[in-house]
């Protein structure tokens, strides 16, 4: 029409012409305006929390200090924290996430295969992937998650059936869905996948089923296996004659509970590994039994085992050491030290050369019955009677440990390592169970002694001396993690529902608030986002942002 | 007489599991203790034994006479069938300590081929004692504290189902020494104030920064941890020793028939 000759023709279309130039020139603008949707590179998990409007790792950072440098919520305004907004996730069962934050949207997964992105400013979901998990899954621990992995603008996620699928961060579709193991033999996974280089390691749970764990890497745009680490070692391979002969060691469990750190300068991932199975029963499993209860450092691009530590050799007290291994460069004895710090379920504190794998020190942060001390060549000195057998033997501490899967925190400032202790005492019952395929395989159980008081605490230890440097306790324990900050404060849970801020140097209680149901695995991340600090806290299936008052 | 409730109860119990399972699984699941492959197996009843001593005996004692929670072997002496066990295994009972679990069903069924080993007693004569002489006992020596059904104090345990959750042993020991053992959310505080006042309770719930408690005129309430000076743990029961000479053993005898009767409607828990 507009190439008519008519002059009111032409006026229009002139008209119209000088319209869509506008609308184009319009949106040439505003697309030059409109940043892209940000992508997740190697040198962004490199770097930490260096932004500190990301959090794009497990624990924060790749050495597992769960330490924010920010410093707008301090501890003289920490008690006006105010309640910004709460998301519910409408399922059943407890949050154990450390969310991914990025351009303020929060990448979560909660109970039962579920992860959302949600608005970081209202709480507001804009997607949800909902993983339909077989009804005949059966796994020891419920069907919790820990977190996502982040790389370019992929999401991975572990899930409860074994398997490790890549969601389009856009629109929480799936990319691949690749199997680990088989859920019907026990198998599950709870890990946020750790994302290194070109790869996303992830690790096997499932120990309470006489499984045989492992960690695996994947490249991260195929989904193609590129490694796996066995944590028990098989007939002819190095720690094969810490089992017995037969085939003790391919349902001798050594589960990956939770997330590992990396050392980019030696090229090493660190995990502990869980305890060995069957959990009580010593005659089942003669031996050290290589490399459960252990710390292991492979070689990040080969799955190489470079060192190995064993903390509990021939666990038979379930103590997983399956707590995130803290790297940090510190000063012993006026030397330069790198070393990786461990608290252990076992009860006992560890600095340890991150280089050799040779302990440096290592002392009791709770009270505990099993070993006397921690002898020169790194082998616990074990105390006699503490063998579960068929009557029972009084332990301390219980199956659930001087700690757990719950994150500690370091603030390289203060030089200090934070933790969530339990101070508890079991009764250990151990008998032979027959095993069979996908059934539970514990061989034993325990009780808690009849005058028995457990409780929690948070504590602050100086890794140079392995000792306590202060405490703040609670009436009942806790699963709740530790977040530090620069300003010097400590965010920590109880057991009773509590989020709480302390001051770092002295352990004073400076801010509580009751979310009504206690965290588990964390105490929440911090981000900035619009020049404000954020607290975001997971307890219970609500998810609750803080901030301080706008002004 | 005291039968009929727990046929209610067990009836009760069907009907509840089988609303369950009918939304979890095939309605038709049948009760695998219907057919027991551990009945009688050496193996199977040593693995119920070591089962039973972690999961059970804590509160139905190593032999299964009973501790705190019923004798099992009167229970199946008095004609408890496996598949009933197994029920209230699976599903606990309403109202008491005894939980649910979700352990698997071979666990469940090693535990009774033990309990089945372990053989059982003679069925106990029903009720034992002067029952109405208990009721009176009971009347003028426990109700300011204890309630049953809409009658009775708050301070102590309501008693209205403590003959579905104690044995016969647990209650004697429970009335002559009542300090052994204190359920949780019944062990006694006092309170101190800043101004010094002191406010003796029944400690509810505890964190820490607040606890909550009931005083001696039934009030509930909550105080900050930061408005009191002190937090005194009393490690005595507030429940007074009944001893020979405040309660024969005949007496005794006759309250715990009382009290054995007691198997009355839901209560709340705690």
């Amino acid at each position: 029409m507009w190439r008519s000759g008519n002059r009111e023709s032409r006026v229009a279309a002139e008209d119209f012409m000088r319209a869509v130039l506008i609308v184009a020139i319009c949106s040439v603008t505003l697309a030059a305006q409109q940043p892209a949707a940000p992508t997740v590179s190697s040198q962004d998990l490199l770097d930490g929390l260096k932004d500190p409007t990301k959090w794009l790792t497990y624990s924060g950072n790749y050495s597992g200090h769960r330490h924010s440098p920010l410093t707008q919520i301090t501890p003289e305004n920490v008690n006006q924290l105010t309640a910004q907004w709460t998301f519910q996730t409408g399922t059943l069962g407890s949050f154990q996430t450390t969310p991914v934050v990025l351009d303020a949207i929060l990448y979560v997964t909660g109970y039962n295969g579920n992860a959302w992105a949600i608005d970081a400013r209202t709480g507001r979901q804009i997607w949800r992937y909902r993983r339909e998990l077989p009804e005949d899954l059966r796994n020891c621990c419920g069907t919790v998650n820990r977190g996502l992995g982040v790389l370019g603008d992929r999401l991975f996620m572990a899930t409860a059936d074994a398997h490790l699928v890549a969601l389009d961060m856009r629109t929480g579709g799936v990319l691949y869905d690749v199997q680990l193991a088989d859920y019907k033999l026990g198998y599950s996974a709870t890990v946020a996948p750790l994302v290194v280089k070109d790869k996303v390691i992830v690790g096997i749970a499932g120990a309470e089923f006489g499984i045989r764990a492992f960690i695996d890497a994947y490249d991260v745009q195929s989904g193609k296996r590129a490694w796996r680490f066995y944590t028990t070692a098989g007939p002819g391979e190095p720690g094969g004659n810490t089992w017995p002969r037969g085939d003790a060691y391919l349902r001798g469990g050594g589960s990956i509970w939770v997330t590992g750190t990396y050392d980019p300068q030696q090229n090493l991932v660190f995990y502990g590994t869980g305890n060995p199975g069957p959990d009580y029963y010593s005659n089942a499993r003669e031996g050290d039994n290589l490399y459960t209860a252990s710390l292991v450092a492979l070689d990040a691009d080969t799955g190489q085992l470079r060192w190995h530590y064993q903390f509990t050799p021939h666990d038979v007290h379930d103590w997983d050491s399956t707590q995130v291994p803290v790297l940090a460069d510190i000063t012993i004895n006026g030397q330069p030290r790198k070393v990786v710090m461990f608290a252990n379920r076992n009860g006992f504190f560890y600095t340890i050369d991150r280089v050799t794998g040779k302990v440096i020190v290592a002392k009791p942060f709770v009270e505990t019955t099993w070993a006397k001390e921690i002898g020169s060549d790194g082998r616990p000195l074990l105390l006699p009677g503490h063998l579960p057998d068929e009557e029972g033997t009084k332990t301390c501490p219980d199956l659930g440990g001087g700690t757990n899967f719950m994150s500690p925190s370091y603030d390289p400032t203060a030089g200090l390592f934070f933790v969530t202790a339990r101070e508890t005492c079991a009764t250990y019952f151990g008998f032979d169970q027959k095993f069979k395929p996908g059934e539970q395989f514990e061989a034993g159980g325990t009780q808690r002694p009849r005058d028995q008081k457990n409780f929690g605490a948070l504590r602050a230890i100086d890794p140079v001396t392995a000792t306590m440097k202060w405490e703040f306790r609670y009436p009942s324990v806790s699963a709740a993690g530790v977040l530090t900050t620069a300003s010097g404060l400590v965010f920590a849970g109880d057991g009773d529902g509590n989020v709480m801020a302390f001051d770092s140097r002295t352990g004073k209680n400076l801010w509580h608030y009751n979310l009504g149901y206690p965290m588990r695995s964390t105490a929440g991340t911090t981000y900035m986002l619009d020049g404000r600090q954020y607290l975001l806290v997971p307890s219970g299936s609500a998810l609750t942002a803080f901030a301080l008052p706008q002004r | 007489m005291c039968r009929r409730p727990m046929v209610w109860l067990a009836a009760l119990w069907l009907v509840n599991s089988a609303l369950v399972l009918a939304q979890v699984q095939d309605p038709a699941t049948k009760n695998p203790a219907a057919s027991n492959p551990h009945l009688g197996k050496p193996e199977s009843i040593r693995s119920g034994m070591m089962l039973y001593r972690v999961r059970c005996a804590d509160c139905h004692g190593l032999d299964a006479s009973g501790y705190r929670g019923p004798d099992l072997m009167a229970a199946l002496a008095g004609g408890a069938t496996d598949e009933r066990i197994f029920q209230t295994i699976r599903k606990g009972v309403p109202g008491t300590e005894m939980p649910p679990t979700t352990a698997p069903d071979d666990d469940l069924l090693q535990i009774i081929a033990y309990l089945r080993k372990l053989g059982s007693v003679a069925a106990p004569d029903t009720p034992i004692g002067n029952v109405e002489n208990g009721a009176r006992l009971f009347a003028s020596q426990c109700t300011a504290c204890h309630r049953v059904g809409s009658r009775g104090g708050r301070i102590g345990p309501d008693l209205s189902r403590i003959g579905v959750s104690r044995s016969r042993a647990a209650l004697v020991r429970e009335v002559r020494t009542p300090s052994e053992w204190i359920p949780p959310a019944f062990e006694a505080v006092t309170l101190v104030t800043k101004q010094g006042e002191r406010i003796r309770g029944i400690k509810k719930n505890e964190d820490a920064f607040s606890i909550q408690i009931m005083d001696k005129s039934e009030r509930i309430q909550g105080y900050l941890k930061a408005n009191l000076q002190e937090v005194v743990y009393e490690k005595a029961s507030w429940m007074p020793a009944f001893g020979t000479d405040r309660l024969s053993d005949n007496d005794l005898v006759d309250l715990v028939g009382y009290l054995s009767t007691l198997r009355g409607s839901d209560v709340a828990v705690r």
